[in-house]
């Protein structure tokens, strides 16, 4: 018997089970794909948290800091998990580092898979111009500009007027048929800090639904009565440049109204999809895929469970959610592997 | 007055297709000259797109001024205003919430079209006391028509 957890993925949810095991006096094997830790909001470099503003590292800071210090957690950076044999209590894992090729077996106890999500690639849907015209961004993008403090256009000039496109890749049957969840919320935020950061800037959001649930609903409030960002209502058939400037064609369904409008900048709201991560992890421990590409707890309302013994789930993996919601599922991931512990190591 | 009437019937009487078209788009200017060619009468009629070329927000910042205007800027187009409203159920050309958003985006050509219908608000105040975001609607009619009235509807297109 071995008292060590296996956890996959290193980003907010991953992070966060391994330190509440490694806390709970568990040993953890962390293995992260990339050479990173901290998952998307580190890798896109976030300036801030939704609702909040909170600045990502008073978030993501302290998980990452334990994981490297921290003699109970043992980080492998850059590898993935080849093979995994055995049942509950007492699996036999094989983790291959991708640069040097050399492989590890250890033996764990139990498994948390928390591979997180990819954004969608927005080039796969013509109609926003993106990767064709200069200034068309995606929201990941935007948050390293305002990270820096400094957001222009391809020219290095500050935008004037910004359109930000809701539901680019999400709640589309070309594309993706799910509702991110977090990029309305998400959005708004960035539209606040675009006016913090430039002043006289003109910005629109052009969305169908704005979903900013339970207490995000206030940055929606704020953005409208404090920031004058103002909001139309309607879908982007097309985004063309014009040589100088984006022509952004849709309508406002308020009024019924088709508009053609010039922006100085366009930012897509690009939506959660699973990535090649989730999909290479599922393989090599046997879990099921939905039909989107997550992975599909054995039932739908309890998240940890993969359906497979001594195997738990945790975080955008399963479905696309907020950072708060990842953090804990995370720990809920962890306690049922601290569960497993308890069952079968000696005590 | 009859005469006035007669223009308003003939006006695009050339246009193919009349009724495709809003009054507030034709164009028709009583001399036009180009190239020293006299163009004036039919060739000199235009027909203006209907689609929304420009946001322009200037009327709408005039109308936050004004003192029962302030809280315009809170709307976010519920509907919960023109739901109670007992003119907008008599008359769909009156419509508050419609109003404020052509307002707030300076859709000049429906402003035209819609905007003497603000004066047949009543006053009741049904809507204020409806609204979830306490935009104070009954005080923004009562901005509407005097931003209307001093001509500041005219701003860009
Ligand atoms: C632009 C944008 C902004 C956002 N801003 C906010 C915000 O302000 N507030 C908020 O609450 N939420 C925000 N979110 C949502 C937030 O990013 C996610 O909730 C959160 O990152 C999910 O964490 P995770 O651990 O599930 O996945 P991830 O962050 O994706 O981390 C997963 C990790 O697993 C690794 N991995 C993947 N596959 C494997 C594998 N096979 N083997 C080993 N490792 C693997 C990945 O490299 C990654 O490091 C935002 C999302 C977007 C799209
Ligand atoms: S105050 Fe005017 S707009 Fe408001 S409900 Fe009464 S009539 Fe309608
Ligand atoms: S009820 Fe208030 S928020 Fe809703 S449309 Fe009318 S004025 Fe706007």
């Amino acid at each position: 018997m071995t008292g060590t957890v296996l956890v996959v993925g290193g980003g907010p949810a991953g992070l966060r089970a391994a330190v509440d095991l490694a806390d709970f006096g568990a040993r953890v094997l962390l293995v992260e794909k990339r050479d990173q830790l901290g998952g998307a909001p580190v890798r896109w470099k976030y300036r801030s948290l939704a609702p909040d503003f909170t600045p990502t590292e008073e978030v993501m800071g302290p998980l990452i800091g334990f994981c490297e210090s921290s003699p109970m957690v043992e980080v492998h950076k850059g590898s993935v998990v080849e093979g995994c044999e055995g049942s509950v209590g007492d699996f036999t894992v094989k983790v291959r580092n991708e640069a040097d090729g050399t492989t590890t077996e250890h033996r764990v106890s139990s498994v948390i898979v928390a591979t997180g999500f990819e954004h969608f690639d927005a080039s796969v849907d013509p109609r926003y111009a993106y990767g064709r015209a200069p200034n068309v961004i995606g929201i990941n993008e935007l948050e390293a500009m305002l990270k820096e403090g400094r957001v222009v256009g391809h020219d290095g000039r500050p935008p004037k007027r910004v359109a930000f496109i809701f539901c680019v890749g999400s709640r589309d049957r070309s594309t993706n048929p799910w509702c991110c969840t977090v990029c309305c919320g998400v959005s708004i935020k960035q539209a606040i800090e675009m006016k913090q950061t430039l002043g006289d800037v003109q910005v629109y959001m052009i969305y169908m639904d704005i979903r900013t649930v339970g207490l995000w609903e206030k940055l929606y409030w704020d953005s409208m009565e404090k920031y004058g960002i103002n909001y139309i209502r309607g879908r982007v058939g097309e985004v063309y440049y014009t040589g100088e400037k984006l022509l952004v064609k849709g309508e406002d369904t308020l009024v019924r109204g088709p508009f053609e409008v010039l922006f100085d900048m366009v930012v897509l709201a690009v939506g959660i999809e699973p990535g090649p991560g989730t999909k290479q992890a599922a393989g090599v421990l046997g879990l099921k895929l939905n039909e989107y590409g997550f992975i599909a707890p054995r039932q739908p309302n309890v998240h940890v469970d993969s359906g497979r013994d001594g195997i738990f789930l945790a975080g955008t993996c399963i479905a696309p959610m907020s950072i708060e919601e990842t953090l804990s599922e995370g720990s809920a991931a962890a306690m049922q592997a601290a569960k497993v512990l308890k069952k079968t190591v000696a005590v | 007055m009859a005469a006035e009437e007669r223009k308003k019937e003939e006006k695009g009487r050339f246009i193919a297709e009349r009724r495709y078209v809003d009054d507030q788009r034709i164009v028709e200017p009583e001399k036009l000259e180009a190239g020293g060619v006299d163009m004036s009468g039919r060739w000199g009629t235009l027909v203006l797109p209907r689609t929304i070329e420009e946001f322009d927000h200037s009327l709408f910042e005039g109308v936050k001024r004004l003192p029962r205007g302030g809280k315009v800027g809170k709307c976010w187009q519920c509907g919960n205003c023109t739901a109670v409203c007992p003119v907008a159920h008599a008359n769909p050309m009156f419509n508050p919430r419609y109003l404020i958003h052509i307002v707030r985006m300076g859709y000049q050509a429906e402003i035209e079209k819609v905007k003497d219908y603000v004066y047949l608000c009543s006053g009741c105040g049904l809507c204020s006391a409806a609204c979830p975001k306490d935009v104070d609607p009954q005080g923004v009619m009562i901005a509407l028509s005097i931003a209307f009235k001093s001509g500041r509807a005219k701003g860009g297109r």
